[in-house]
């Protein structure tokens, strides 16, 4: 492995100058306000969205990524959630995302887009059904897929999603509303940490 | 506090609400969970089973009520109708619209709508939205209107192409409107105009300085990296390196500005006596490789000390009016550094606490949902990480079942006062220890006797022997806590954490002492060049023993986990076995390492240079041997408690640092040969003269710092904090209450919805068989059963008026 002492990224290798011609100044204006990024991370996001593409020369605004190449992705390949993640954010709903829905999804992970906007997506992520409420087959399939390849037994699985729901749920409706969730999440430092992808 | 406890009794803090009062309130209500047709009259009657509310009280509720859901028995699509049909969903479609109006009223303060989020998106498409924009007047408004649009849509959770046809809807439609106004002659003022401009260019300024930050941010790739590898614990290490390492920027560049340079540009114009290399005496000293390792003899008189600074009035250019007094610049730039670093400290160990702490205690720590939704790292890029991050949740989470399972059984007074004697034996062991080496410390600073043939060594004996017990002790003390037999590991490690700090706050305040004491002072003609060199001494012999312990620790056992244990690493997969990264030991090093230099800089004013080099090298050393060497753990590490908890030790160690220099300015006498403050009697009374020359000209100051300084107004000022603490925790106090009550009015709320649903269900049922298939859609319309639909929105009015 090569370490280079990289002081500023000024003299990195990813510089800005290829991509300007990609947007007009309004777009980079509105996605800037629309965003949480700078435009040079709009830049960067637009640089790992091409390198995903088969064919990278080919890319323009309007490529759609399949949900295969999208999976290439380093940061989702290996994460539990990447289905849901992918459909969450193609807004088509095929799983397949343009590069504004991507965008959109590298602003939500990012550092600077408040707690909110994270819990919303946090929280149609993990409800696998979409019944907008995180009910115990949501939570089921959340705890299987959080452990991997080792099963818990289904007496400490069933225990384990009456702890969470004893614990987070206010109204006894069974389930986890969006409130709730919310709730919770916002007393809980942890979730800012891990709950975020650096570009 | 009116209307909160309407009907439901006056259980102030008791958990568990009498069944009588329900019934009396309603002597319909029947919990057919239990399928009784019986009113139940009294609790003794109902089989009840304890529930653990969300707070960790506990709550007795009628046995079954707790786990049956109400429509578990309906057909799902008439259960789906009719939760859409509730008051409640439908008030959050109107509360996208109502919120959007509600949320520029409230822009400057910091209440929030209903939900975080606009959840607008839910069932309603983009022209809907578009248009509950336009009619809402603050979003048309010219100047404004732009920006608050924009904010709004990016707060929405819609997709990105969506937000963009919006905007580009209203911003049409708000120029349609502008000129309809323009015709009607409706000036702005240009007061509005200033504002708003002043605005633009605001926001352009700080995008620019977003941008300009983006693009110098220190060591951003290598932080991904160990990011991907390694997780938020390992990054949660170099982060607080780099936090570190950009405050020790302003402290080096103001002593640069004020003292250092000042100093040069003196030597430069007198140009007595040229050049360094020479001692007190006029003989020359040469500069050979060693003094980089002593800091003393060449270095003596040079920049690097406190003592080579010139206590003149300097006249930059030489003979003209404009004079730099150097007695107060150092003093004054001395204080200036340590109170950026004091505010810096206080609001950042503030934010920590307050976003760890406060906002996560409440009654009842949340392990269960913490570990469940924030189970997964989404910075992992590795998939032998990723592997280990999955077998690390499922350790936490068996052990957390096996924990629960296993009751606490109550130990015996046999069984606790053995505990309790091993706990004191420990405790004072420890003690001990740490006394005997501090004496032991104390003995090698005051006897000259290990002055042994090797010059350098000497020297450096007693920074050697301080580092060499920072590395040997605390893994003995973790060792002697083992046996302490600690019931939660993380008290164990709180406990040694505490423990490695009091020995080092020991070992230095028994140095700093020696060195205030008369018995240092009389064997130096100038002492605070000689307490520089000591530190700057035992700053590098910390340093070499970081790298030599990251070498060691870290790169060797892997080498001997790669060789010498190679039959049973067959086994595993092929995953090469190495050290873990230690992350608490580390930073408490990083924590020392910085408390040595703000007790340093005021004797050595370079020494934040020496600290930068020092923390930029150790930097990549670690990242190094981390990528190469180490193994992500298994065991989860809380980094946002830690974090807290770090920032504490750290802000505890500034205070002391603070203290003993203050102590060094304000009581101890400073040398008559040498430094800025040479003459004086204390260097802090170059301070009380500057006020005392204030009483012939300005008096009013003079006699304003006599008042504020005077104990009468410090006391004040102190009983006044008092008063405001112990207010503060009132409201505290009366909070935590208001909480419980709340949940449960929220808990009962719930049961109320279940009861009328299930009524209403009852109902539809019964009119469907009698009425048939065809007529079913009109039962769930909101218009017929008018009267339970009261029911409903009397459930639903109070819930809103909870919730708001």
């Amino acid at each position: 492995m090569k370490y280079r002492l990289e002081f500023c990224d000024v003299i990195s290798k990813d510089n800005m100058g290829g991509g300007s011609s990609i947007f007009t100044k309004q777009e980079l204006d509105d996605y800037q306000e629309l965003t949480y990024f700078t435009k040079k991370e709009i830049h960067h996001v637009y640089k790992r969205f091409k390198s995903l593409a088969p064919n990278p020369e080919a890319v323009t605004k309007a490529t759609k990524l399949s949900r295969d190449e999208l999976y290439a992705l380093p940061e989702i390949k290996v994460n539990p959630f990447k289905d849901r993640i992918v459909r969450v954010f193609s807004s088509s709903g095929d799983d397949s995302m343009t590069f504004e829905d991507f965008l959109d999804m590298m602003s939500v992970f990012c550092d600077h887009a408040p707690l909110a906007i994270k819990i919303e997506y946090a929280f149609r992520i993990y409800d696998f059904d979409e019944d907008d409420s995180l009910g115990r087959e949501d939570l089921r399939k959340l705890i299987d897929r959080l452990t991997g390849e080792m099963k818990l037994g289904e007496s400490d699985m069933e225990q384990l999603i009456q702890a969470v729901i004893e614990e987070s749920d206010l109204d006894n409706d069974d389930g986890l509303s969006f409130a709730e969730f919310e709730h919770k999440m916002t007393k809980n430092p942890e979730f800012v940490t891990s709950f975020r992808i650096r570009m | 506090m009116a209307g909160y406890g309407n009907g439901y009794g006056p259980s102030g803090q008791g958990q568990d609400i009498p069944m009588q009062d329900r019934s009396h309130f309603n002597p319909a209500y029947r919990d057919d969970s239990l399928q009784r047709d019986r009113v139940a009259v009294d609790m003794e009657g109902i089989r009840m089973e304890e529930r653990r509310g969300s707070d960790g009280s506990r709550e007795y509720c009628p046995e079954g009520s707790t786990r049956r859901r109400w429509a578990a028995t309906a057909e799902p699509r008439d259960t789906a109708d009719l939760i859409n049909a509730l008051p409640s969903r439908q008030l959050e479609q109107i509360a996208s619209g109502v919120a959007a109006k509600e949320s520029i009223r409230r822009r400057k303060s910091s209440r929030r709508s209903i939900h975080g989020t606009l959840r607008a998106a839910r069932g309603k498409d983009a022209n809907e939205v578009a248009d509950s924009f336009t009619r809402n007047d603050d979003y048309m408004d010219e100047l404004d209107g732009e920006a608050r649009t924009t904010e709004t849509l990016r707060r929405m959770v819609l997709p990105m192409h969506d937000k963009l046809s919006i905007k580009r809807t209203t911003s049409e439609t708000r120029k349609q409107m502008t000129l309809k106004r323009g015709q009607t002659h409706k000036k702005i003022g240009w007061w509005k105009r200033t504002k708003y401009s002043i605005g633009i260019s605001w926001m352009h300024f700080k995008h620019r300085m977003a941008e300009f930050a983006y693009s110098l941010e220190l060591w951003r790739s290598h932080m991904k990296k160990i990011e991907g590898h390694f997780g938020t614990g390992v990054t949660s290490y170099f982060l607080f390196l780099k936090w570190l390492f950009l405050l020790n920027i302003p402290v080096f560049t103001l002593t640069l500005g004020f003292v250092v340079v000042p100093q040069i540009l003196y030597r430069y114009n007198i140009k007595v006596p040229s050049g360094y290399g020479f001692s007190v005496n006029e003989t020359s000293v040469s500069f050979t490789g060693e003094e980089l390792l002593t800091g003393g003899n060449w270095f003596n008189n040079t920049e690097l000390y406190y003592g080579f600074y010139t206590d003149q009035v300097i006249e930059i250019p030489v003979n003209s009016t404009t004079s730099y007094n150097m007695k107060y610049a150092y003093l004054f730039t001395c204080g200036g550094y340590y109170i950026l670093c004091l505010i810096t400290l206080a609001i950042s160990i503030s934010q920590s606490y307050k976003m760890n702490y406060i906002e996560g205690s409440g009654t009842h720590t949340f392990y269960n949902v913490s570990r469940v939704f924030c189970g997964w790292d989404y910075n992992i890029t590795d998939k032998a990480a990723a592997r280990l991050k999955h077998k690390s949740f499922y350790n936490e989470m068996k052990e957390y079942l096996s924990g629960s399972k296993k009751k606490s059984h109550k130990k015996n007074m046999e069984e606790r006062c053995k505990l309790l004697f091993l706990r004191v034996l420990t405790n004072l062991l420890i003690l001990g220890s740490i006394a005997g080496l501090s004496y032991l410390v104390f003995w090698i600073s005051g006897s000259g006797t290990l002055k042994g043939s090797v010059y350098i060594l000497s020297d450096l004996a007693l920074s050697l022997c301080v580092s060499a017990i920072f590395l040997v002790f605390p893994p003995i003390f973790s060792k002697i806590a083992q046996f302490e037999k600690y019931e939660e590991p993380k008290n164990e490690l709180y406990i040694n954490m505490i423990r490695t700090m009091l020995l080092k706050t020991c070992v230095l305040g028994i140095l700093v002492y020696f060195w205030f004491t008369d018995t240092a002072k009389d064997k130096y003609s100038c002492w605070e060049t000689a307490v520089g060199s000591e530190i700057y001494r035992l700053v590098l012999v910390d340093f070499f023993f970081i790298l030599g312990a990251t070498f060691f620790l870290e790169f060797l056992r892997r080498i001997c986990g790669q060789y010498c244990c190679n039959k049973g690493n067959e086994e595993q997969e092929g995953q090469a076995m190495g050290p873990e990264f230690d992350i608490g030991r580390n930073t408490l090093d990083l924590i020392y390492s910085q408390a040595l230099c703000w007790l340093g800089t005021f004797y050595s004013p370079l020494l934040s240079l020496v600290m930068m080099v020092k923390l930029f090298i150790i930097f990549y050393v670690k990242m190094v041997s981390v990528l190469q060497n180490c193994q992500p753990s298994l065991r989860p590490w809380r980094a946002a408690k830690s974090h807290t908890i770090f920032m504490g030790f750290l802000f505890f160690f500034f205070l002391m640092a603070m203290v003993a220099v203050a102590v060094g300015v304000i009581i101890i006498e400073p040398s008559k040969v040498c430094g800025p403050f040479r003459g004086e009697e204390k260097a802090y009374s170059i301070v009380t003269n500057l006020i005392d020359s204030w009483k012939g000209d300005l008096k009013v100051l003079h006699d304003i710092i006599n008042f504020i300084s005077s104990p009468g107004s410090i006391a004040s000022i102190l009983v006044a904090l008092c008063v405001g603490t112990y207010y503060m925790r009132i409201v505290m106090i009366g909070h935590k209450e208001m909480v419980t009550l709340l949940r449960q009015q929220l808990h009962m709320e719930g049961r109320d919805k279940a009861y009328l649903l299930r009524m209403l269900q009852d109902v539809s049922q019964k009119k469907k068989e009698k009425l048939g298939p065809s007529n079913v859609n009109r039962l769930l319309s909101p218009t017929s059963n008018s009267t339970l639909e009261a029911g409903q929105r009397t459930a639903a009015e109070r819930k809103r008026a909870t919730v708001a």
